[in-house]
């Protein structure tokens, strides 16, 4: 006899009180055999389905959205607001996380109750991306998807460095990318040195903010100072505002040359955001849109 | 009619509704335990039942997740339910409670200092506490909150509200501003934590956190509840108490420790939670009596209570996720600090209640 | 029996009180009037003990008031206070029972509750013991208080000693039915031996209802008296800066003074 396993379609707490109290053996049994893997990094999600592992999958978090089939499953919540019990509920065989959750004690809490939890780090680099995919492939034995996986993606690395140099020359427009933290509901400028810092890099074009490190709040004076002639905002925050023209009533944005020539793009997050196998297209599509 | 019933009586009615709120929230949630299965797994962890294999998950969820859950939000519903009671005893006014006088927001400022700075070579003088650091903080932080606004709100040996309420959202913006500023500079790791923490949650639950918080108020309680009296006779002003042979100062100061010492212990595990010491007296004075021996425990009871329900509500509502208990607490209390805060303007301060 | 003696208060640096000996003697309504700002209110709470005097002693019975332990204090002396406020709702038999708590630890006795009963049945609120303070007038609340007082000392308990019962200004806003209700009680209370001093305001219900009087002036005692005859006109037109005339009520026979300025 197993406990319910979840309630979640259930809205009033008296009714599933009573229905907790009524059912004492409803069993919903073990999926048959298999992995189930709940992974809230949506860098390792997209990557599980490249290597074609995705079918070990039974839940991701909210911002995992691609591939479009991901949106299917359960989401147990976003990740820097998760919660144990949640996770567990879905019964996971291992419970895969990049390093970025919140808050801290989830980890912990799943391993206490016995379930795997691994933590594979993606890094900042293409080769550590790379990595990890050859990791993933390992992990779920599709070794052979992950080889050809990664040996396109470096064919197609090699591509565009070859293209680099021409998008180079010339003018190399300053660019500033703008991200929305969904934890406090604010906007982001990305700072130098992160993977959307280097595809900008390779498309032919500067980051407008010239100090490294992570991301910083987005304020007017710095959207002055970095003064961009080009705007790419990820797809959340872009769709809070819904268009070029509302985009622009932001504070600062409209006096930028940016925004006067209405060079604002919207960009998805899980493009830019991180290394993967797209990145090649992303970066000849930052080229086209940079170079316009 | 429940004015008519005996303390005793109305404090066992709290009890056993207590008592069904707490099995509710042992029950209920993403994982749904039917009663006979956590009699199983409790009598299983204490060896009086064979184990069982096939629920193992479900097992170790209940008594390593769900349990300490539920003891920890018990007992913070109680530290703050008593925190209300007897802060408005001392402040002789009904709108007082660690939230709004900034007790809460005191301590987990301090506790927030602790965590962002503590491994850092700025604040290397935490080291020495070891692990009692967060609780010393915290207490430090609360308890300067609660000095200063009692301070500045007393003229004349009377609490002015308006000047309390003010000083408390002063101290209440204040450590918001210090905890916002701490997650600014934070890492990454602790600056997660810090957000959780202003609306208050009992996701992280374990059972040493459970535990710690349960004994300390456990000696908080045993410590003020015999001042129940004490509390009854200063309501007509500390003059006045003085001459039924009290001396103010004697229990004042040191309830005021007290109050701080459990509802800092309880934030430093939890966050901020608010309104909770707000409503459950104001609640026990509507349905009962003002009387102070009755109060105090039945607001432990009462504050108990209404947490774990909250808890079950905040677990469901957009399960698999979880809302903030402050969220909760804010959408129920405000209404009714509001509510007072109207009635006490049309009485012209003084007695407020019909 | 109360007395001070040479006492003077000063607060923070202003003088409020200077070297006043004053006495007031068991089973006597011992009255203390005076303009405003003389230091009245001033004068009763050192008597009381809630301010200790800068200089000088208050005694009760030949002890030193500071001497008292607390406890047995509160169970002989009992002071109704000018300004009263309950923040939170009380019945009326509830701010009675406060009265009681000098005497009991933990749960009141039935003796208590008797006491609380007997309280309210001498100020005539025996009927109104369940309604909620707040609801009540300003009479009212100052009768709930009357009875608080008394029961706090009330006739009979341990050891039968020295009582005292110490008024501020009880009249204060009260319409002349409870001005006259009060201070009838509080003299009935002379019988038993108590000592009662009262602050008044009122100087013809004053004479009429006190037996001693100190008179005070800018911080000392400009009369202190036990004869009505003694409160002269030169008197009351030097400390209350009035022009006064007596008048003799042709039916009681008793003495009324009329002011103007």
């Amino acid at each position: 006899m197993t406990a319910v396993r979840s309630l979640r379609f259930i809205r009033r707490p008296v009714s599933a009180f009573a229905l907790a109290l009524i059912i004492a053996g409803c069993n919903r049994g073990n999926t048959g055999g298999g992995a189930r893997v709940v992974c809230v990094s949506k860098q390792i999600n997209e990557d599980l389905y490249a290597i074609g592992a995705e079918n070990v999958l039974v839940a991701r978090d909210l911002t995992s959205v691609y591939p479009e089939q991901i949106i299917k499953l359960q989401s147990v919540g976003y990740h820097r607001a998760l919660n144990a019990e949640g996770i567990i509920s879905m019964k996971p065989t291992l419970f895969l996380n990049d390093g970025n959750l919140g808050p801290d004690a989830v980890v912990e809490q799943v391993k206490k109750v016995g379930i795997p939890t691994l933590t594979l780090n993606p890094g900042n680099t293409m080769d550590s991306a790379q990595a990890l995919i050859e990791a993933l492939g390992n992990l779920f034995h599709r070794e052979h998807q992950a080889d050809s996986v990664v040996a396109a993606w470096k064919a197609g690395m090699d591509s565009v460095f070859a293209d680099t140099a021409k998008w180079g020359q010339g003018h190399r427009p300053r660019v500033l990318i703008i991200h929305f933290g969904q934890i406090r509901n604010n906007y982001l400028a990305l700072k130098r040195g992160g993977p959307a810092d280097q595809m900008l890099h390779w498309a032919g074009a500067d980051n407008a903010i010239d100090s490294a490190g992570g991301m910083s709040q987005l304020t007017p004076e710095l959207i002055a100072r970095a003064a961009p002639d080009i705007i790419i905002a990820t797809e959340v925050g872009f769709d809070r505002y819904g268009s070029v023209e509302k985009f622009k009533t932001m504070p600062g944005i409209a006096l930028t040359p940016a925004g006067q020539s209405n060079r604002i793009y919207r960009i998805t997050e899980q493009k830019i955001m991180y290394f993967g196998p797209r990145t090649p297209a992303v970066v000849r599509e930052l080229a086209g849109l940079v170079h316009q | 009619m429940l004015k008519r019933l005996s303390n005793r009586s109305f404090h066992a009615l709290l009890a056993v509704g207590l008592a069904l709120a707490m099995v509710a929230s042992a029950s209920i949630g993403d994982f749904v335990f039917p009663l006979r299965e956590m009699a199983r797994f409790i009598g299983q962890a204490f060896h009086l039942i064979p184990l069982t294999t096939a629920d193992t998950l479900d097992r170790n969820v209940f008594l390593q997740l769900r349990l300490p859950r539920v003891l920890l939000g018990t007992v913070t519903g109680a530290v703050l339910g008593v925190s209300g009671t007897l802060m408005q005893g001392l402040f002789r006014n009904p709108i007082v409670e660690p939230g709004l006088v900034g007790t809460s927001a005191g301590a987990a400022l301090g506790a927030a200092l602790v965590f962002v700075l503590g491994g850092k070579a700025t604040l290397a003088f935490t080291a020495p506490l070891g692990s009692a650091a967060v609780p010393v903080f915290a207490f430090a932080g609360g308890f300067a909150a609660t000095v200063l606004v009692y301070r500045v709100s007393r003229s004349f040996g009377k609490v002015n509200v308006f000047t309390l309420l003010l000083a408390g959202i002063a101290v209440n913006a204040v450590s918001s501003a210090g905890t916002g500023f701490l997650s600014y500079i934070a890492r990454d790791p602790q600056a997660r934590n810090i957000t959780f923490w202003n609306l208050g949650t009992f996701t992280t639950a374990d059972w040493r956190g459970a535990v710690i918080v349960t004994v300390t108020f456990a000696i908080c309680y045993l410590l003020s509840v015999r001042y129940g009296k004490a509390l009854n006779a200063l309501m007509l002003g500390e003059d006045e108490a003085t001459y039924t042979g009290l001396d103010p100062a004697r229990f004042i100061w040191p309830l005021l420790v007290v109050n701080t010492l459990m509802v800092a212990m309880a934030t430093a595990m939890v966050g901020v939670i608010a309104f909770i010491g707000l409503v459950v007296p104001h609640v026990l004075r509507l349905l009962k009596s003002s009387d102070y021996t009755f109060l105090i425990p039945g607001s432990a009871l009462l504050g108990a209570m209404l947490m774990e329900i909250i808890d079950v509500v905040a677990r469901l509502v957009i399960a698999p996720a979880e809302l903030p208990i402050g969220i909760i607490t804010a959408v129920v209390g405000a209404p009714v600090f509001l509510g007072i805060l109207i009635r006490q303007q049309r009485r012209g301060g003084g007695a407020f209640y019909g | 029996m109360v007395e001070l003696h040479d006492v003077s208060f000063t607060a923070g640096a202003t003088p409020i009180l200077h070297h006043v000996d004053a006495q007031f003697a068991p089973g006597r309504f011992n009255v203390i009037l005076g303009p405003n700002g003389a230091g009245k209110s001033t004068l009763l709470k050192v008597a009381t003990g809630t301010l200790k005097p800068s200089t000088g002693t208050v005694r009760y019975d030949n002890a030193d008031a500071a001497s008292w332990p607390p406890d047995v204090l509160a169970r002989r002396r009992a002071v109704l206070s000018q300004h009263m406020e309950l923040p939170f709702p009380l019945a009326v038999e509830d701010v009675v029972l406060m009265g009681r708590y000098p005497h009991y630890a933990r749960t009141p006795a039935r003796r208590d509750r008797d006491i609380v009963n007997q309280a309210l049945e001498l100020v005539g609120m025996a009927d109104r013991r369940q309604q909620i303070y707040s609801t009540l007038s300003g009479g009212e609340r100052q009768k709930t208080h009357l009875a608080r007082v008394l029961a706090q000392i009330w006739a009979g308990d341990d050891a039968s000693g020295p009582r005292y019962l110490f008024l501020d200004e009880p009249t204060a806003s009260l319409d002349i039915h409870y001005q006259i209700h009060l201070l009838d009680v509080a003299r009935g209370l002379l019988a038993d031996g108590c000592t009662v001093v009262a602050v008044l305001h009122d100087l013809n219900i004053a004479l009429r209802y006190g037996d001693t009087f100190v008179v005070l002036s800018g911080g000392t005692v400009a009369c202190a008296t036990d004869r009505r005859d003694a409160v002269s006109r030169e008197l009351l037109e030097g400390v209350f800066r009035v022009r006064a005339h007596q008048i003799v009520d042709p039916i009681a026979g008793r003495t009324l003074w009329e002011f103007s300025l």
